[in-house]
């Protein structure tokens, strides 16, 4: 009887919804998201500014500010040019007409009469400020009053002429009152030529500022350096906004009565005066919204913070997308603008949620494809969109992107989605690539910069005349980008670039008693991002050359944008088309080549050298990296495929081949200098691979004897490759170097007639078992089992890790067709700072592809310069302390199996916090363990120093980046340091080059000239190939010496054929008491015994001795002999 | 020259002057600290040996002797061990170090070691070094410090050394090291010619691998016949409490180690697979992993917080950079 009840009610407990509701959010692991929402709340509160103290006494300025207005005296109007030189005369200050200024005999006339309004607009008074933007500014509108104001002062300037004299004279004012307690200056309103404001920087805080440049930059100071700025406007509503509409024309005159120009719509003029008078309406719109929306205000911070790490600002050379834009526009989302009139967010989100549903929003919206309407638009907007992008704000007749460009605006657009892709991605650390990182700078966006001289080509610009209030390099800037986008988005035979981004240079503040600084001779900036697939395309097929009509026409286009270029053509199935045909080669040169031509064409630009410099290619350049070494690396892999069939053919083996994988760099498109197949005189340097056979009961059950088997089979396989192949093949078994007899002991050499040579190694399965059945084995000695486990690693390095590593490399280097070219400078990278000798070349290989699967905030890199770039900029930020790298190389990696890294990193960091052991931390979704590629034979590879290393020099490197831009000279990455070295030998190159070739038949002793005959033919050498090289003879010094001296120095050194190598004496050998096992050389310390009487020094008779570094020094020069040329001690 | 005490400890200091070489021009001074060799375990030729540390790591047979020439003439030096060597030598002699592991224990426990004949033994060492694979090196780096054992004529000699030792401080001259008093030609070169001959002895003739091959794998396959011969007569031989020990090759056993893991694994496939089959079966298991969800739910909220707190302290993470 109860037990029915009982569980009627369990089921409905079980139906709960908030139970279900968790267990759904479980099942989706939203716990990335909600670090999300905790990073970004942490985030708002360390950028908040503490109004009160950052701001101090600003408030008391903006009432002097408004005191010293009020008291002007007003004058009656006066003809302006009369105006303007009596202020010049009085005051001494310029009045900030726009261009063109009004003529000297022009009857205009200007008065002065106390402001109408005054008013604190901005981020100001919506406290919306984050510490870390560019200036903070308190921004103070003064509404002209309506009485000196004429309804048709909208036209020709004529508004702005008598704004630039009102401010003219408020800052004539300003200066008698607050001359002395800082500096007054003239700016453009968000780089908007038509608008000047003035500035007040108070002088207290510009000291400060100038003191502590930096400290103020780490938040430590309270008070900001902010300064004020005075901004005239016009009363709302004052000018007919349906005279202002997109498409008026409303400067006429001083375009030398052109007709066509005249009727040419004004459109960022009209939007220009349009928004004069709008600064109280959106104030009161934005109040009203806070007031709506709690989470407004942070969400408009967060926006801040995400434009401004990516170079968008309110300045028209920002892109004209700024904070007050992002704001207008989240807040007409959430008013309900649409046309259908509810709001498209909802009030209740939170600041996250609203971020995030921004940037969806933006990743779908490309203003400058469709205008973006809120409230009724009017369907002639439409027209509009070829002069810019357009965001309408009905109610206030506004275009709210009348400062962008449509280049700005797919820009913006595409970071939207890169955004949206990372905070689409569960795995991904979404915070740090949102937020924190600066995505802006256009060596890590573009493939290609350009720069345009504008002092050569604005005579072409100018044929149209000055239309556009924005000045002539701006209309330039949107031919070149028109020209440039016919050029690349050509829609039939795909988009050869993603982006095309102008950067136009930025205006800067000018002294009361100037004129403004023209930037005539500041260049355009163009930045290219390719699309990989497509920007090589050498071949283009425009049109087909039909006869109807339509064909023709459309011919007719194509050749009059392409001009002589274009060409017909005959292709298979019988079409005849338009074509172009480009002579570069790589995807940098076509692109180079293309606006090369296409804007000489239009523009002709570029004619004289110097006219378009191109940067983008020198890193490529440095190493010589051509599209060519594609085809050698193929050659090699298919060299490979020829040696494997081979082996596979050899009927006589006992055991069947199971695979035979390759594990060399040469062999995954990623050693530095492709491999060189043909004859040579040195020794040729086989590439590795390993072989396995069918399981088998047979292998003998002791690891000695296993070794054994395995020269036994070595021998055979090359043998019968030998007969097999007759003449064409030569075999060496060669013995490795190795300390114990249950290692690998040896290796088979197969040199190719045809310059291939292949090194192999066996695979045995019972090896493994062993090997584990040791480790875990408890009765064994602590050292054995220590033993066993490196080897085990050594085992499982080789054969499991390796092939499987060279396996998903290649896959990845040709899915990404930059892959390859960045690896092998990154590699490069690190062997010009010596580092390579401490890293594995499989873990620069993963952190590269890192870049490239986790590109985040960005997308893939396509070209090898924005690819190595980002990996600097990756390197520097790693940190390994804390953070695993992880690379899912098949995209699926489990949430869990991310959580288990993590967890087994924190683990080793709580077993050896010294980092002794363990240093980075690379995992793979093959290799979750996480040491295989930076723990070599029990060390950690590289230790703890040189990774600290690593990363200062990838911080720097990075600095030099962004400081320099896209002018750096990229060699100056590449240039190493000597200095910070104890000691540097330097190798003999002869006598290296020597060490190369080693003959079966000669003994090495002798010296070479002495023991060969007068006579080429007469030497038993001559048409004798050289042994193949153990190892690269450097290497092997090296490794010697690190050997015997893993105490007291740390060497560094680049490529293996490079010739000087650095060392560092270990700071931790220093004196200390004698004892028997002493880590290295040392020598007593003289007089130290007399010293003894010094009370209480330790009872231990044992004296002091010391790092013998000379002895040392000369040890090193003995063993060298001949290869060390000279040893250069630091400081000596 | 600097002049620094005469003994440390118990050890005896001998400085020895290293000449200058074109690569690096200064002059240097190694030290090697002598004593009286007393190792742990005593041997019959402590008496007549001394022990080094700190030599220098290009040593060789002949340099030492050129030094103990130097000190007390020729005809004192017998021979020296380095401490690598004996390292070497005590992992060569391991016994089983070529049998089978499972016989090999097999014979420790039953103590069939005793039982091997003086001549046998220096037979099998024989065969061992037939065994033995070439060394790819004309001549080995010591490691940077380490010690050595030098093995003297006779007592007096070794007393004769330490005194010239005590002189040579005295008198400020030093014995150099290498240089002219090492014999022509004895010591292969370092250098260039040091890693060509490595190049070259890293590819022996085929034929000599192939011997050296042969003649362990008869070595081991006598050992596993008579470690298999050892066993059958284990199985049949009751110990001296009368226990018989179980070895491989029993009937019920399985044949190798490999099989029997096989089993293992599928004995516990099976378990699994019933494991699974009886899971989310029981109301109360259903709810206890719910509430096991929701625990592991609130942990994972607390390492966030954590993670949070840690990155709070690390200033910097949070400030979005210029």
């Amino acid at each position: 009887m109860d037990a029915a009840p009982a569980k009627r009610r369990k089921i409905g407990h079980a139906q709960d919804g908030a139970e279900r509701a968790l267990e759904s959010a479980a099942l989706t692991g939203f716990s990335r998201s909600r670090a999300f929402v905790l990073e970004a709340e942490e985030l708002l509160d360390s950028v908040r500014v503490d109004y009160e103290a950052a701001f101090a006494g600003a408030d008391g300025l903006l009432h002097r500010v408004k005191g010293a207005i009020e008291a002007i005296k007003p004058h009656e109007s006066l003809p302006v040019a009369e105006a303007a030189a009596k202020l010049e005369k009085k005051h001494k200050v310029k009045v900030p007409f726009p261009d063109p200024p009004p003529p000297e005999n022009s009857h205009y006339k200007v008065a002065f009469a106390k402001p109408a309004q005054f008013n604190v607009v901005g981020s100001y008074v919506s406290k919306t400020m984050v510490k870390t933007q560019k200036d903070h500014s308190v921004d103070m509108v003064i509404v002209m009053p309506e009485e000196i104001l004429q309804e048709k002062d909208y036209l020709d300037l004529r508004y702005f002429y008598k704004r630039a004299y009102y401010l003219a004279v408020v800052a004539s004012a300003l200066r008698k009152e607050l001359g002395k307690e800082g500096q007054l200056a003239y700016e453009y309103l968000n780089g908007n030529p038509l608008c000047p404001v003035l500035t007040f920087q108070p002088k207290a805080l510009q000291k400060a500022a100038d003191n502590a440049g930096d400290k103020e930059q780490s938040g430590e100071k309270a008070t900001l350096d902010y300064r004020i700025r005075i901004i005239p406007c016009a009363p709302d509503a004052f000018f007919p906004k349906a005279k202002l509409h997109l498409g008026a024309s409303l400067v006429r005159k001083g375009l030398n009565a052109d007709a066509n120009a005249a009727s040419a719509p004004t459109s960022f003029y009209n939007s220009a005066l349009v928004a004069e008078g709008s600064f109280l309406p959106y104030l009161r719109l934005l109040r009203q919204t806070e007031k709506k929306c709690r989470s407004f205000k942070n969400a408009c911070m967060l926006g801040r913070i995400w434009l401004q790490q990516r170079g968008f600002g309110g300045d028209i050379s920002e892109g004209g997308f700024g904070h007050f834009e992002w704001a207008v526009l989240l807040a007409l989302l959430l008013q309900g603008g649409d046309n259908k009139g509810h709001a498209a967010l909802s009030a209740s989100l939170s600041a996250t949620q609203l971020f995030k549903a921004f940037i969806q929003y933006l990743s779908v919206t490309d203003f400058s494809e469709k205008p973006c309407v809120f409230g009724p638009g009017t369907p002639e907007l439409d027209d509009h969109i070829g002069s810019g992008p357009i965001i309408w704000d009905s109610a206030r007749q506004l275009n709210i992107a009348y400062k962008m460009g449509p280049w700005s605006a797919v820009m913006l657009c595409q970071h939207a989605k890169w955004t949206r892709k990372v905070l689409a991605n569960p795995a991904a650390d979404q915070f740090h690539p949102t937020f924190i990182l600066k995505a802006g700078l256009p060596s890590h966006n573009f493939d290609l910069v350009a720069r345009l001289n504008h002092d050569a080509s604005s005579a072409a610009a100018a044929d149209n005349g000055a239309a556009d209030a924005r000045g002539r390099l701006w209309q330039l800037s949107s031919k070149v980008y028109r020209v440039l986008r016919r050029a690349f988005f050509d829609e039939e035979t795909g988009h050869r670039a993603r982006v095309i981004h102008i950067n136009t240079p930025a205006s800067s503040p000018w002294p009361l008693a100037e004129r403004p600084k023209q930037h005539e001779s500041a260049a355009l900036e163009i930045g290219i991002l390719f699309d990989p697939v497509n920007m090589a395309r050498t071949v283009d097929r425009g049109p087909t050359a039909g006869p109807s009509a339509e064909e023709q026409d459309e011919c007719e286009q194509f050749r009059k944008f392409w001009g002589d270029k274009s060409e017909l053509r005959r292709f298979e199935r019988d079409t005849i088309r338009e074509t172009l045909i480009w002579s570069s080669t790589t995807a940098f040169e076509v692109c180079e080549e293309m606006m090369h031509y296409i804007l000489g064409l239009h523009l002709r630009i570029g004619q004289v050298d110097g006219d378009i410099s191109v940067y983008g290619n020198e890193l490529p350049a440095l190493l010589s990296l051509s599209p060519s070494d594609t085809a050698v690396f193929n050659v090699a892999k298919k060299a490979f495929s020829t040696f494997e069939r081979d082996v596979r053919n050899l009927d006589d083996l006992p055991l069947r081949v199971r695979q035979l994988a390759p594990i060399c760099a040469e062999l995954r498109h990623a050693s530095v200098k492709p491999p060189v197949l043909g004859p040579s005189k040195v020794g040729p340097r086989p590439m590795e691979c390993v072989i396995s056979f069918e399981a088998s009961g047979k292998w003998p059950e002791s690891l000695i004897a296993i070794q054994r088997t395995k020269i036994a089979f070595l021998l055979m396989i090359g043998s019968l490759l030998e007969k097999s192949k007759g003449g064409e093949v030569k075999t060496h078994v060669g013995l490795e170097d190795a300390k114990l007899e249950t290692e690998n002991l040896a290796f088979l050499d197969v040199v190719y007639e045809s310059g291939a040579s292949f090194r192999l190694r066996i695979h045995s399965d019972l090896e493994e078992t062993l090997l584990e059945r040791q480790v875990k084995d408890k009765t064994q000695e602590q050292y054995l089992r220590q033993q066993a486990t490196t080897s085990l690693a050594a085992f499982r390095r080789l054969h499991t890790n390796l092939p499987l590593h060279n396996q998903y490399i290649s896959t990845c280097a040709t899915r990404f067709a930059a892959l390859s070219p960045t690896i092998r400078l990154a590699k490069h990278w690190f062997n010009a700072h010596k580092l390579s000798y401490h890293f594995t070349e499989e873990f620069i290989e993963l952190a590269v592809l890192r870049v490239f699967l986790s590109p985040y905030p960005w997308d893939a890199p396509s070209s090898a310069n924005t690819g190595f770039m980002r990996t600097l900029l990756f390197l520097a930020h790693w940190d390994w302390r804390t953070e695993p790298l992880i690379v899912d190389t098949g995209g699926d990696m489990p949430a869990a199996d991310r959580i288990a890294i993590t967890t087994r990193l924190d683990a080793w960091r709580k077993i050896d916090p010294s980092m002794h052991h363990t240093v980075l931390f690379v995992a793979t979704a093959q290799e979750p363990s996480g040491v295989a590629w930076t723990t070599v034979g029990g060390h950690a590879k590289p230790s703890k120093v040189v990774a600290a290393r690593m990363t200062s020099l990838a911080k720097s490197a990075s600095r030099v980046v962004r400081e320099q831009g896209v002018e750096l000279d990229c060699r100056r990455l590449f240039v190493p340091s000597l200095k910070d070295y104890d000691v540097v030998l330097h190798l003999n190159s002869k006598a290296m080059k020597s060490a190369l070739k080693t003959y079966a038949t000669v003994d090495p002793a002798e010296p070479e000239a002495a023991s060969r005959p007068k006579f080429k033919n007469l030497d038993e050498r001559t048409g004798q190939v050289p042994l193949p090289l153990v190892q690269h003879p450097s290497e092997m010094f090296l490794d010697h010496l690190s050997e015997a001296y893993s105490g007291p120095l740390v060497f560094f050194r680049g490529a293996a054929d490079e010739n000087t190598i650095g060392a560092i004496w270990n700071p931790q050998m220093q004196r200390r008491a004698f004892r028997i096992n002493l880590p290295t050389s040392y020598k007593p310390v003289a007089g130290q015994k007399r010293s003894r009487d010094d009370e209480d020094s330790d009872d231990e008779e044992a004296g002091l001795v010391d790092v013998n570094k000379e002895a040392i020094l000369a040890e090193i020069a003995r063993i060298g002999a001949d290869l060390v040329e000279r040893i250069e001690v630091k400081g000596a | 020259m600097p002049s620094g005490p005469a003994t440390i400890g118990e050890f005896s200091v001998l400085p020895v002057s290293i000449p200058p070489l074109p690569s690096f021009l200064q002059n240097a001074t190694h030290y090697l600290y002598v004593r009286r060799n007393a190792p742990k375990i005593p041997t019959a030729n402590d008496s007549r040996s001394l022990f080094l540390t700190n030599i220098p790591v290009d040593s060789t047979e002949a340099h030492l002797r050129a030094l103990v020439a130097s000190l007390v003439g020729a005809g004192r030096f017998e021979s020296v061990t380095f401490a690598d060597e004996r390292r070497d030598a005590l992992a060569q002699s391991t016994p089983d170090a070529a049998q089978p592991a499972q016989a090999g224990r097999a014979l420790q426990a039953h103590g069939a070691k005793k039982r091997k004949r003086e001549d046998e033994e220096a037979g099998r060492a024989q065969e061992g070094a037939a065994a033995r694979l070439p060394s790819t090196w004309t001549r080995p780096l010591r490691r940077s410090g380490s010690t050595a054992v030098v093995l003297l004529a006779d007592d007096r000699s070794a007393a004769q050394v330490l005194k010239a030792i005590a002189k040579a401080n005295r008198t400020r001259r030093y014995p150099a090291w290498g240089g002219d008093a090492l014999p022509d030609g004895r010591v292969p070169p370092l250098g260039s010619v040091w890693l060509r001959a490595h190049n070259r002895l890293s590819y022996p003739d085929r034929d000599a691998l192939q011997a050296s091959i042969d003649a362990f794998s008869a070595l081991f396959a006598r050992r596993e016949q008579e470690a298999a011969e050892t066993a059958k007569r284990m199985r049949h031989e009751p110990d001296a409490d009368g226990f018989v020990t179980v070895t491989r090759g029993g009937r019920n056993a399985p044949a190798s180690r490999n099989e029997a893991e096989d089993a293992r694994r599928k004995m516990l496939e099976r378990q699994d697979k019933k494991k699974e089959e009886l899971t989310n079966f029981y109301r109360f298991q259903l709810r206890e992993r719910k509430k096991e969800e929701q625990v592991e739910l609130l942990k994972r909220f607390d390492e966030d917080r954590r993670k949070l707190g840690a990155m709070r302290e690390k200033r910097g993470k949070f400030v979005p950079e210029a």
